[in-house]
């Protein structure tokens, strides 16, 4: 059975290493990602959750879920109409 | 196999009691008791006709819970003693459940299982009864080992007892709650209990409103007898738990297909339910008040004075107050740790000391605006996010203390209180998911930090000698006790790292604290009075050592009575026999400004020296502080361009006196001041921390390395 030189298993010891480091490097921008994902998320919900607000079990109840789901929907066409009228008022002058 | 006994204590219950017999006789119980204590219905003819049942009959006036259950163990002699209701059927598999239950460890000393509702149980209960039990089982909703400080709940509607734990613990005999009282004995006598969500029986709780009521009513009264536990009531409280449990209840049986009619006939009855609840069960813990025909009354078992008396002969000795300062979460984590020991750290990768970016958990004590100590961290933190590293905040809150703030919340106050924070702010550690190095920052976070897993190490960022601020107590020895679990300190002066490693034989590396220069600088628009002397005088802090500031303060004044005396850092103005301006407490840049106007600052601390003085120097007021603690060891033995005094209110006068008389004096320590502090950056503090936190990662390498080898 042939043996390993120094030098083999110094070139092995130094791939693994860098392997390592490399692994490594990933998790911490995998962390990075996530932790910065959640950080957005907590950004978003403050007022929510400065009021004890919770969207997902208010839209559960039927009740509200529609009108209030209709309310914005429209509130959200009515300003891009505007929005589109502004634009071709504004290429018309 | 393991031998297995039965006793089922029976009173009036044929309802259920033939098919409980059956259930037993397909299950394979090698022994079945039960113990009749004067039925008038068939329950006697029931157990007689029944197979392989022996039947004991005692006086309806013998019966105890915790009596008669002793006496059915001892009339047994299975290894493993089961206690059944007569209203409790097992299902299938309830018997090699509970044999399962015990093979989890060979310290289980009881196991218990689930009711589950019968097809007539009311929503209510049916609800309760699943959410209730669901909560022991384990993360994948299997079964689950408890342990000293977890829940001690145990019910002998459905239990089983190792009969060595039995032996050594039997059951108390109080009128109610005896399980109960078994569940907390076992535990703090070092045995585990197991829940196994297989072991369950078929329970039957189909009283009417009233009789619910009435039922309530005994089993609080029950529990103040035997745990001394008081229902708290509030009107508008029980109103909104009401409310809460009613919309519930209405939710679990849409859930499970409850039809809108279905549905409103049970609305209002589960209010009923929740409301008699709520009163009798506060009504129950206080049935000593109550006059002895209304006890009579209103308790489902018809338990009047003589039981009363009972009762209160029952009641076991006092054990002391469990619950000082600190609440028994945190004591739970301390327990574990000591038991136990840490959790263990991942294996080292080569290199993670030098790696450039690290993945850092900061474990932080819950705060309040103002906090010194989280200013520190959060502005250290703050650095560190900036230069790289992936940072997150974990509140270690075990007393509640930020429930009515979401994480979100939370986040916003670092941002706004203390220094500009990107990462995400997690509440308690149910979202744990490892780091390089996790940081504990208090005593109180220490326990718990030991704990987590998925750490390369773990650091403890020590801002001052903490069990110095408790008397001798359990706060203190468990504040002592952090430092020994071979974290290694980043200690907040050179004076506390030195204690640290001396005194409690801690690896420890120091951090100078950091001045903020933007604000806290001289301030050429802000005349310099002759005349004012400032004073940090938060007697709340007891290492403040206020009494003796204000002693200084009016030997001061006796001997200049035209000195201006201000006192800041407290909203309740201390009493003293001078006069005084009082300032509340200041924001950064109203005190920057007092300091930039005033004389001679005076600030004391029994222990670590504080930001406060190194704040009032950069500004260029010359300080006064105690010598012989710490500030010797950041300014040097003459204290540099602080005047040091010993703990004595006329040094400490005399201190104050030579900076008001002495211009020269004055000119040179206020000039020194600056010159001294203008090196003492946050910046250089964060350059600090962070070869601390490499120094922890590289040590716990260094272990690892040095215990396989």
């Amino acid at each position: 059975m042939a043996t390993r030189t120094d030098s083999e298993t110094q070139t092995e010891l130094h791939q693994l290493r860098a392997r390592v480091a490399q692994l490594e490097r990933e998790l911490v921008e995998q962390a990075e990602r996530t932790e910065r994902i959640v950080a957005a998320a907590q950004r978003r919900t403050y007022w929510l959750d400065r009021w004890h607000l919770d969207l997902d079990a208010l839209m559960r109840r039927r009740m509200l879920a529609l009108p209030l789901d209709t309310g914005f929907r429209g509130a959200r066409k009515l300003r891009h109409l505007l929005q589109r009228v502004q634009r071709r008022l504004g290429r018309g002058s | 196999m393991t031998r297995v006994s039965v006793v089922i204590p029976v009173k009036d219950g044929e309802r259920y009691l033939v098919e409980l017999l059956d259930a037993l006789a397909r299950e394979g119980a090698d022994e079945v008791l039960a113990i009749d204590s004067g039925s008038q219905d068939r329950s006697l003819e029931i157990a007689r006709a029944a197979p392989g049942v022996e039947l004991l009959e005692i006086a309806p006036g013998e019966f105890g819970h915790g009596r008669t259950r002793n006496l059915g163990a001892e009339r047994t002699s299975g290894e493993l003693i089961c206690f059944l209701t007569q209203d409790a059927t097992p299902v299938s598999g309830w018997l090699d459940a509970l044999r399962a239950g015990f093979a989890l460890d060979a310290r289980v000393g009881a196991v218990f299982g689930p009711h589950l509702p019968r097809a007539d149980t009311s929503p209510m209960i049916a609800r309760e009864l699943e959410q209730f039990f669901a909560g022991f089982a384990g993360p994948d909703g299997g079964p689950a080992l408890h342990r000293t400080g977890d829940e001690p709940f145990l019910s002998n509607v459905n239990a089983a007892y190792r009969r060595d734990c039995w032996e050594q613990i039997r059951f108390r005999d109080v009128p109610y709650a005896e399980d109960q009282a078994f569940g907390r004995d076992l535990l703090a006598a070092g045995w585990l209990k197991a829940y196994h969500p297989g072991a369950a029986v078929r329970h039957a709780h189909d009283y009417g409103a009233v009789e619910f009521m009435r039922r309530y009513f005994d089993e609080y009264r029950g529990l103040r007898a035997t745990t001394g536990h008081v229902e708290a009531f509030s009107p508008l409280r029980a109103l909104r738990t009401v409310r809460a449990e009613t919309a519930a209840d209405l939710r679990w049986m849409r859930e499970r297909g409850a039809g809108a009619g279905e549905r409103a006939r049970w609305a209002a009855r589960a209010g009923v339910h929740h409301s008699g609840r709520r009163v009798f069960s506060a009504l129950g813990s206080r049935a000593e008040r109550l006059p002895a025909g209304v006890r009579t009354r209103l308790s489902l078992e018809r338990r009047g004075d003589g039981d009363g008396a009972s009762v209160a002969a029952a009641v076991p000795p006092p054990a002391g107050r469990p619950m000082p300062p600190y609440g028994a979460d945190a004591y739970a984590d301390a327990a574990r740790v000591l038991r136990d020991g840490p959790v263990p750290l991942l294996d080292p990768v080569p290199g993670a000391a030098e790696r450039e970016r690290l993945r850092l958990a900061l474990v932080v004590p819950p705060w309040r605006r103002g906090s010194g100590g989280h200013n520190t961290l959060f502005q250290l933190l703050s650095r560190l996010e900036r230069r790289g590293h992936v940072c997150s905040v974990w509140i270690c809150d075990p007393h509640g203390e930020t429930a009515s703030r979401r994480a979100a919340v939370l986040r916003a106050e670092i941002n706004d209180w203390f220094a500009p924070f990107e990462g995400p702010v997690y509440k308690g550690f149910d979202d744990w998911h490892g780091a390089d190095v996790a940081i504990a920052t208090g005593w109180q976070t220490v326990h718990p930090t030991l704990l987590l897993d998925g750490c390369r190490a773990r650091a403890y960022v020590v801002n001052d000698h903490e069990p110095e601020f408790f008397p001798t107590s359990t706060e203190y020895r468990l504040a002592e006790d952090s430092y020994r679990h071979g974290m290694h300190c980043i200690a907040a002066s050179p004076w506390l790292r030195d204690l640290v490693a001396q005194r409690y034989g801690a690896s420890a590396d120091a951090f100078q604290l950091g001045v903020d220069h933007a604000v806290y600088a001289p301030r050429p628009d802000v005349a310099r009075r002759r005349d004012t002397v400032v004073y940090y005088a938060r007697h709340s802090t007891d290492r403040r050592a206020v009494p003796v500031g204000l002693m200084a303060l009016a030997e001061l004044h006796r001997r200049r009575p035209r000195t201006r005396i201000v006192l800041f850092g407290t909203d309740r103005p201390p009493r003293t026999a001078f006069p005084y301006e009082h300032c509340d407490v200041l924001s950064p840049p109203q005190l920057a400004a007092l300091y930039a106007e005033a004389t001679v600052g005076l600030c004391l601390s029994l222990t670590n020296f504080s930001l406060m003085p190194k704040e009032m120097l950069a500004c260029g007021l010359p300080c006064v502080e105690l010598a012989g603690v710490s500030a010797e060891s950041i300014f040097g033995g003459d204290g540099g361009p602080l005047a040091l005094a010993p703990l004595d209110p006329v040094a400490l006068a005399d201190a104050m006196e030579r900076l008001l008389d002495d211009d020269a004096e004055w000119e040179r320590r206020s000039r020194d001041a600056i010159a001294f502090v203008a090196s003492h950056t946050w910046d250089v503090a964060t350059d600090e921390v962070e070869a601390g936190l490499r120094h922890a990662l590289a040590t716990a390498g260094a272990r690892a390395g040095s215990a396989t080898t």
